[in-house]
């Protein structure tokens, strides 16, 4: 016959103190909660800022200058090929390429169409760094006509001001169209060319031609090089990185495109949450610490009955496993409250602040729901221990 | 047998396994009790080995019929109607339903020899259990003992401040 619980329970928790154990289950709920909670908004910013991000073969591209302060300003603040080498060097950066200025001076016109002339600035980027490159972006040496990748902003700006100059707004297909001329001229002679944009970029805000032009046109009309550069392009596997910032932010190197603004505002995001987790931690470690004192104080107000129980011949590892048993529902309990109230967090956050994006769920995250299961083991196992070692101390 | 004072119920504890504090060694078959742990004694206890203590040790709150349920289930050797058959035997019938502590001590010594009855053993030890009961209800009680002794063929050990008559010994030690 199974021996009964039931019989001895009135012995064991006798005058137990209500309030220490509703303050001990209060405590417990609250670091559950506060835990849980931090733990699904981590993961929320993880996949609200990992999803944002425009990306190309799962990599960020981001272009990089250096910081002009008044301390630096009239050094010479262009990238070396030392910087260059620096910058490929770093684990987290996959890659990285110049972006080669023109040397000489460079002025547009549109002819009859749009009557504007302006002195303007090319810049030339590996191919591989540009999200948009058509195969008739190439140039051959003498060739006349000068493909142009143009930045999808440059052209916003443009149709912003154009009725104010009394110049038609265009397309990005009319735009496509139209004839450039472009009239180049260095210390060592001057050519002209006709430019026709041959595609937008959403990433490169610059005028880009070919590499191999803008190296020639350099050499021939300045007659110098195309070795240092303004700016950088590296290629990252993620633009919010937090290794790469603090390098990026060491080198007092400056980003000039808000794709990292995502992760600087995710580090303090995160570095919050996760102060906030640490917190929910402490909290639950303070309430299973003021749970041991209850239990200790249930087991010394039940000391003569333990004792006599134990002299009578019940097993101690019984008497503690059907002691520390009655806790589990308790224990369940408030942990999956907790749950509850994290999956009503979850399901508002998403509805109400987020607007059902579709980059979230309304539903916590399996981490989450896993976080609670070792929460729940980890408690029975504690309190089950500590009422072990309590008894075997009386035997 | 012995006078007070002479190490009477020190005796019975070693024996029982609640005092460590002796020269020399007690076995149980080979196994010697220092060895023991704590899971162990509580076998021992529950299988092997019971007691009638001087100081009687029930639990106050609970009435006399709690206290011998209590024994009983851990490893029950009789059913529980066999309880109310021995206190109505030994007198105590009517006290089932009363709290341990409103009890004379002669009737809660009667709950202490009932208690040690209900569980199987090899050997039951007895402290002076008839301090507070008359020639009467002693004999009923010894009575009773070596009924169930017989059953069980186990061995009483019986510590006393003198002779009891109608104690059948077969070895008599005196401290």
């Amino acid at each position: 016959m199974a021996l009964s619980y039931k019989t001895i329970k009135p012995l064991l928790l006798t005058g137990t103190n209500a309030a220490s154990r509703w303050f001990s289950y209060i405590g417990l709920g609250i670091g559950v909660l506060l835990l849980l909670c931090s733990l699904q908004m981590f993961i929320n910013i993880q996949q609200l800022l990992t999803r944002n991000s425009i990306r190309k073969n799962g990599s960020d591209y981001i272009s990089i200058a250096k910081n002009i302060t008044n301390e630096n300003m009239g050094k010479d603040n262009r990238f070396s090929s030392a910087d260059l080498k620096e910058l490929k060097a770093q684990p987290f950066i996959e890659d990285a390429a110049p972006l080669i200025p023109n040397l000489f001076r460079v002025q547009a016109s549109a002819g009859q169409m749009i009557n504007f002339s302006s002195d303007i600035f090319i810049e030339a980027l590996n191919n591989n760094f540009i999200d948009t490159v058509p195969p008739t972006f190439t140039w051959v040496e003498n060739q006349p006509t000068l493909p142009v990748i143009f930045s999808s902003e440059f052209l916003e700006m443009y149709n912003v001001f154009a009725p104010s100059w009394e110049l038609p707004q265009l397309s990005p297909a009319t735009a496509t169209n139209v004839a450039i001329s472009l009239h180049c001229e260095g210390k060592f002679g001057e050519r002209t060319f006709i430019a026709r944009i041959v595609a937008f970029s959403d990433r490169v805000n610059s005028i880009l031609v070919p590499e191999n032009f803008l190296e020639w046109a350099n050499k021939t009309l300045e007659g110098q090089d195309s070795t240092k550069s303004s700016r950088v392009f590296i290629k990252t596997k993620d633009a919010n990185n937090s290794d790469l910032l603090k390098f990026l932010d060491q080198k007092n190197y400056r980003v000039n495109k808000d794709k990292t603004m995502f992760g600087r505002s995710k580090q303090i995001l995160q570095g919050i949450i996760s102060g906030l987790g640490v917190f929910g931690l402490l909290v639950i470690l303070l309430a299973l610490m003021l749970f041991s004192f209850y239990l200790q104080l249930v087991i010394a107000r039940s000391r003569d009955n333990l004792q006599l129980l134990l002299t009578l011949g019940y097993s101690p590892a019984w008497l503690s496993q059907n002691m520390a048993k009655q806790f589990v529902p308790v224990y369940i309990f408030v942990v999956l409250t907790g749950l509850a109230l994290t999956q009503v967090m979850q399901w508002s956050f998403h509805h109400f602040v987020m607007y059902d994006r579709p980059e979230l769920s309304s539903f916590v995250h399996w981490a989450v729901l896993a976080a609670s299961a070792v929460l729940i083991i980890l408690s029975i196992i504690t309190n089950y221990r500590l009422v072990k070692k309590l008894l075997y101390r009386m035997f | 047998m012995a006078p007070s004072g002479s190490g009477k119920t020190s005796l019975v504890h070693f024996l029982y396994g609640m005092r460590q504090d002796y020269n020399g060694s007690i076995l149980y078959g080979e196994k010697n009790i220092r060895q023991f742990g704590a899971e162990d004694f509580a076998l021992h206890r529950k299988d092997h080995i019971s007691v009638v203590f001087q100081d009687l040790r029930l639990f106050p709150e609970q009435t006399v019929g709690e206290n011998l349920e209590i024994k009983r289930q851990l490893n029950p050797f009789h059913p529980s109607e066999k309880i109310k058959e021995m206190a109505e035997r030994l007198g105590i019938g009517n006290k089932l339903q009363s709290r341990a502590k409103i009890c004379s001590y002669g009737e809660q010594q009667r709950v202490a020899i009932i208690r040690s009855l209900l569980q199987p053993f090899d050997f039951l030890l007895l402290d002076e259990p008839f301090s507070h009961l008359d020639t009467n209800n002693s004999q009923k009680a010894m009575e009773l003992m070596l009924e169930e002794a017989k059953q069980r063929e186990a061995c009483i050990i019986f510590a006393d401040l003198e002779r009891i008559d109608y104690f059948p010994y077969t070895k008599l030690f005196h401290l």
